[in-house]
């Protein structure tokens, strides 16, 4: 956790990379029916010498929930951190290539990467509500922006927690510990702070991992009603899961992208063997 | 596991099994002991220290105690009335000395008569004169004189030689006459001396008095020491007519010969400086009781400063000249002490301490300290009215004689009477002091000093040095805490951390060394220099930051990310040989070339060259490893996940600090703090060294301080075990034990509420 954004990028674009032990095998999966949210371009990801991900090519289509899959160690979740730089924050960490989100390519040196992570929201594995309030919490990422008025704060409070279907199970004690919800109201909650700053993509890494069983389910269901108005990127290990919540699954293993296309065709015909194997249970 | 079925199909391993366990079961018990054990034998450890202090501390809170050891009738009845009774120290002869001019010595046990009453008005003048006055000096001296019909004093002095014949003690009563065998002609007119008072010491001696016409005359006596024969010494005395007080009844002489005290019958104090005899001067007449009490006795305090006045009314104060600049008032009262409504008829001062007894005319005696204005007991001793009393040099009997010459002998258990809370904390009004002031003096060159306890001062000083060592200490090691856990390169982290750790090793005894012995004077001799690094040092610093971020990114990228702080190290040691050098034409140029006269005499501050500045830095540095290390660790501990949570919500890494992790590290940097404050306040050895420990009470940071723990280092070892002044040093101890044992569990309790609102998962 040492570096601002910017230097960050600039460190990484300038270490020297062993050229030699990149593989570049990777194929081009760009999904041609769709509007594109966000792409990458030759995309390769080094944990000091070791490659993470190799020349992932791939658009993630607007309005969409994408899941990845893959076993574990294939980088899936490694690729969901590149989308909003959190990987900047790994000082190992190495990127080569190009993501481009509106045509601009994110690792350029002008983009403010605080802002950057505005825009594309992320929502982690293990629920992390700040020691605050539950209205703290999802004001948080307002009065980052500066915004402190309170009626526009108990406006956009309210709705994203109605939004995260969370509002009518902590309305009456917005004032108490977020600490005090279950772990499936706090994954929620999370939710709901990422969406406060109204993101145009939401990268959910394992959001429900942690939960019970019915609380995945309202996960999912959650998932489901914000499609409409965000790019959804989720990472799972429960393919059940990406069948039920996405629109469009990528397989990845070993830092590959092995297949990417539409949940049904990849659920029930795909192309590659590896993809096959791997939904069959042969493997991962 | 023992009695697993025997069904399984690996049987052959199950004696091993239950071997196994029998010896895990026995370990884990044994540890579970052990920890246990360990655990209390801390809190015993602890509790032990405690009961340890407060054991030697509680008799300086116990009461006194008297209880009467013997009463008999007054030995030799026919050798006249008593006018004085004196106990000697071993506290086996008493003596009383008789209006008929004899000094008749008793066992003070039993009132045996030991040998023959002793004749101070020798036989041969008797049928001539006879005794018009008398005087004792003050207690400690023995004195006592006769006035004389025919304007003469015999001055007379009662010792006590201890010899060991045949190894048993024996003490033999002496009398001595300092004055010389005859009487002293003190009135040239030859008229009766009604009242007298004497005091005598190596250089001079005076003998007042008043005659029988109203008049008073003074003789002072010269001793010159003979060349040949040290035996004999050569006395010449002076005779001085005094300003005539109109009623005057009753004189007193202070040691210092200086003034003369005369009562008069209005109850007036009139003051006559006699320093110089032949020009005396009248100094104040001052009113000391009410219009309609009278006084009825009158005496010095150990000391012959203070002056004790009880009434007919049974009202008692104390009094006692106060010099303030440049204006002095010859009698002040002091305080009073709540007597009893009745009518004080005996009195005595202690000789070693600013006690005294009374006995009134009920037949109670009554034990008093005067700094503390504490009546201290009261005993019952008799049902008539008690007209003399006299306590021991070791003030630990009491002998008094009553109206029907019945005697009583007391033993009084008064060890600490000097000791009340309102000394130990509150302002105190000490004698040769202008006001009540919190005053530490424990010990003196002077004999009848009196020792000054007041713990204020003392913790005034304890949490002065803590204060300026906290101001130093806080902000670098929260700061740096900060850097290195959250903005510090790894590698530079790994090398830094260790390293300010290992600094807390560094014996104390170093820092204030250096503290005490370097860096004292160089503050003194560059202190424009030092003000201008307080200025100088964050100032450059953020400068040379905002320089470095305005400088293209590819000259950055030379320094790795979290290596930057490295650059500051050259700027800091410009910054501070720029002050430094610097320094002196500042002086020169805003200051007359001298910062401290300057701020003496503009400012009204004091320098002392061992001060709070200095006290600041040492011990600040001797406590910023301790907040540094327990902040570093908080701050890193703070979850990932939570930093990460905020960053991806387009959180800056300032506004995630400030934010989330500093939120979330808080009850770690507060238990920090107080833990660094509880070493600052226990801290010895540094403050010992470079504070100069004068125990003021000024917050001035050109000012040093004395802190507890410093005092008890200081005056523990000259500290006579048992006394006062050892048991006051214990309590210094215990203050400071329960100081930062309400500190620490304060700051404990603070921290757990802390945690349990913070505590992330």
């Amino acid at each position: 956790m040492n570096n601002s954004g910017e230097t960050g990028q600039a460190q990484s674009m300038t270490h020297g990379i062993d050229l030699s032990k990149i593989e570049r095998s990777g194929e081009s999966h760009i999904l041609s029916n769709e509007t594109v949210a966000m792409s990458t371009d030759k995309l390769n990801l080094f944990y000091e010498e070791k490659q993470a991900l190799i020349n992932i090519s791939m658009t993630i289509p607007k309005n969409r929930v994408s899941a990845f899959i893959g076993p574990s160690g294939c980088g899936k979740s490694t690729l969901l951190r590149c989308f909003n730089r959190m990987n900047d924050l790994i000082d190992t960490c190495r990127i080569e290539g190009k993501i481009l989100i509106n045509n601009e390519d994110i690792y350029s040196k002008h983009v403010n990467v605080a802002e950057l992570r505005r825009r594309i929201g992320m929502v982690f594995q293990k629920p992390n509500p700040f020691p605050k309030s539950i209205y703290e919490n999802v004001a948080y990422g307002l009065r980052l922006q500066g915004i402190n008025k309170k009626r526009q704060l108990d406006e956009i409070v309210e709705n994203s927690l109605h939004k995260a279907a969370l509002w009518d199970e902590v309305k009456d004690r917005l004032l108490d510990s977020a600490l005090g919800l279950s772990g499936g109201q706090q994954q929620r909650l999370v939710i709901a702070r990422a969406i406060a700053i109204e993101p145009e993509v939401l990268l959910l890494d394992e959001p429900a991992s942690a939960l019970d069983p019915i609380s995945t389910l309202k996960i999912e269901e959650l998932i489901y009603e914000l499609k409409d108005n965000y790019t959804i990127v989720i990472v799972t290990h429960n393919m059940q899961q990406a069948a039920r919540v996405s629109d469009y699954t990528a397989f990845m293993y070993m830092g590959n992208l092995v297949e990417f296309g539409a949940t049904e065709a990849i659920f029930t015909n795909p192309e590659k063997k590896q993809t096959e194997d791997y939904i069959t249970g042969r493997y991962g | 596991m023992a009695n697993h079925p025997q069904t399984h199909s690996e049987s052959r391993l199950q004696p091993a099994f239950g071997r196994a366990m029998g010896m895990r079961m026995f370990r884990d018990t044994l540890a579970h002991y052990m920890v246990g054990l360990g655990g209390m034998g801390v809190i015993i450890a602890i509790l032990l220290i405690f009961f340890y202090l407060v054991y030697i501390v509680m008799p300086l809170f116990a009461p006194a105690e008297a209880n009467k050891v013997a009463q008999y009738n007054l030995p030799q009845p026919q050798s006249g009335k008593t006018l004085l009774l004196a106990i000697e120290e071993q506290n086996e002869i008493a003596v009383r000395f008789t209006d008929r001019g004899e000094a008749v010595f008793f066992s003070l046990q039993d009132g045996q008569v030991i040998g023959e009453p002793h004749r101070i008005l020798p036989n041969r003048l008797r049928s001539r004169v006879k005794i018009s006055g008398f005087t004792a000096g003050q207690s400690v001296s023995g004195l006592v004189g006769y006035g004389l019909s025919n304007g003469r004093a015999i001055i007379a002095k009662h010792n006590y030689d201890i010899s060991y014949p045949g190894d048993k003690k024996l003490i033999t009563p002496v009398i001595s006459y300092p004055f010389g065998n005859k009487p002293v002609q003190v009135d040239a007119r030859a008229h009766a001396l009604v009242a007298l008072a004497v005091q005598n010491d190596e250089e001079r001696s005076s003998i007042a008095a008043i005659t029988s016409d109203g008049r008073l005359v003074l003789t002072t006596m010269q001793k010159e020491e003979n060349l040949l024969d040290e035996e004999e010494s050569e006395l010449t005395f002076s005779t001085y007519e005094l300003i005539p007080v109109e009623g005057a009844i009753k004189l007193l002489l202070e040691p210092r010969q200086q003034f003369l005290y005369v009562v008069d019958k209005t109850g007036f104090i009139n003051v006559i400086d006699i320093k110089e005899p032949e020009t005396p001067r009248f100094i104040a007449r001052i009113r000391v009781v009410n219009k309609d009490e009278s006084i009825s006795t009158i005496d010095f305090l150990s000391g012959g400063i203070s002056l004790l006045i009880g009434t007919t009314e049974g009202k008692l104060s104390q009094w006692f000249p106060v010099q303030t600049g440049e204006k002095s008032d010859a009698l002040v009262r002091i305080r009073n002490f709540s007597g009893e409504s009745s009518f004080i008829s005996a009195f005595s001062s202690e000789q070693r301490r600013k006690g005294f007894v009374s006995g009134d005319n009920q037949g109670n005696i009554t034990l008093y300290h005067s700094t503390t204005g504490r009546k201290i007991l009261t005993i019952p001793t008799s049902k008539q009215t008690l007209s003399k009393i006299a306590i021991s040099p070791r003030a630990d009997m009491i002998i008094t004689e009553d109206v029907n010459h019945q005697l009583y002998v007391l033993h009084v258990n008064n060890e600490h009477p000097e000791v009340s809370w309102s000394v130990l904390w509150d302002k105190i009004w000490y004698e040769d002091y202008p006001e009540p002031t919190y005053t530490w003096q424990s010990s003196s060159a002077s004999n009848d000093f009196e020792p000054k306890f007041s713990l204020t001062p003392l913790l005034f000083g304890t949490l002065k040095a803590a204060f300026y060592a906290m101001m130093i200490a806080i902000p670098l090691a929260i700061m740096g805490a900060i850097y290195s856990a959250y903005f510090m390169a790894p590698a530079m982290r790994r090398v830094v951390k260790p390293t300010i750790e290992i600094m807390e090793a560094l014996p104390t005894v170093i820092l204030g060394f250096l503290a005490g012995l370097w860096l004292a004077p160089m503050v003194e001799a560059n202190l424009p220099g030092v003000f201008m690094m307080t200025v100088l040092l964050p100032a450059g610093v953020l400068v040379f930051a905002f320089a470095w971020q305005q400088l293209p990114i590819s000259v950055r990228n030379f320094v790795p990310d979290g290596w930057t702080a490295l650059l500051l190290l050259p700027v800091l040691i410009f910054l501070v040989w720029l002050a430094m050098a610097l320094s002196q034409p500042v002086e020169t140029l805003l200051f007359n070339g001298d910062m401290r006269a300057w701020m003496a005499n503009h400012l009204g501050l004091s320098f002392d060259q061992r001060n709070s500045i200095v006290v600041g830095i040492a011990m600040g540095i001797a406590v910023i490893p301790t907040i540094f290390t327990i902040t570093e660790d908080a701050i890193f501990s703070v979850p990932r996940h939570l930093t990460n949570g905020s960053l991806a919500l387009g959180a800056t890494l300032w506004q995630t600090l400030t934010r989330v992790v500093l939120l979330t590290a808080s009850p770690g940097i507060f238990s920090a703090v107080m833990i660094g404050m509880g070493r600052a306040v226990g801290e010895t050895m540094i403050v010992l060294m470079a504070t100069g420990n004068t125990p003021v009470m000024d917050f001035s940071i050109f000012q040093g301080m004395r802190t507890l723990s410093a005092n008890v280092a200081v005056e523990m070892p000259e500290a006579e075990v048992g006394s006062t002044h050892y048991r006051i040093l214990f309590l210094a101890a215990l203050v400071l034990f329960m100081f930062t044992f309400v500190l620490n569990a304060g700051a404990e309790i603070i921290r757990q509420r802390l945690r349990n609102k913070y505590s992330s998962l």
